[in-house]
């Protein structure tokens, strides 16, 4: 078969593409750290949300210097707790699950952003670095009061944070 | 196809398109580009970012 020069250097360059476009990828899973929300939460009776010890009360809990874990409830239509308060420069996982229909967990403007299934328990964690505040939301249609489905998570200089703060207001 | 208006004809080698060539690298770069900022600046600027 012959094929002409330049259509042999186009091919070699699509090629070139394709293989820097999954190197990025690659780079980013693993110099990054980026992973995907996966079923490593595990699983949970939705219907006894209220005999789990993480979810009875929903809360923040600090498990380590700078560590900190956010159990968080989503139903119709609200996220528990609200706000979720963390320092800054800590890193926050989020246990995320749903007493009744799927949800959707997004801090707004961020990657952080899943599904909630009742009887799963949606597990993510950020690196939270500068002090700030982002809005939470649920971004899959769970009934009449969707659009007012909202949450807040607050991220407070290190210095001006106390732990237990956030049942203050 | 060579008729009475051939002016010259050319073998399969001898044709260079150049335009389609120019068209193709053009394309590329602009591929290349909108993935890098799509990629290091859109996705990997935009904190918080699961990491795990």
């Amino acid at each position: 078969m012959n094929i002409h020069n330049y259509e042999k250097l186009w091919l070699v360059l699509a090629m070139v593409m394709i293989i820097g476009f999954i190197s990025t990828v690659v780079y980013g899973a693993t110099a990054v750290g980026i992973e995907m929300v996966n079923d490593e939460g595990g699983t949970i009776d939705s219907t006894a949300l209220e005999e789990d010890d993480r979810f009875a009360e929903p809360r923040v809990e600090q498990v380590g210097d700078n560590e900190y874990e956010a159990y968080v409830v989503a139903r119709q239509f609200i996220f528990e707790p609200d706000p979720i308060e963390v320092p800054a420069n800590s890193t926050l996982t989020f246990y995320v699950t749903s007493p009744d229909v799927i949800h959707g967990f997004e801090v707004v403007g961020t990657n952080a952003n899943a599904m909630v299934i009742p009887g799963e328990v949606t597990e993510l964690t950020v690196e939270l670095n500068e002090p700030g505040e982002y809005g939470i939301l649920c971004n899959e249609y769970c009934g009449g009061g969707h659009h007012t489905m909202e949450g807040k998570l607050i991220v407070h200089p290190e210095d001006e944070f106390e732990q237990g703060g956030e049942t203050d207001e | 196809m060579s008729g009475e208006n051939t002016v010259r004809e050319i073998g399969h080698d001898e044709f260079d398109p150049n335009g389609t060539l120019a068209l193709i690298l053009i394309y590329f770069g602009i591929l290349t580009v909108m993935w890098v900022f799509m990629y290091f600046v859109e996705f990997l600027g935009n904190d918080l970012t699961v990491l795990a």
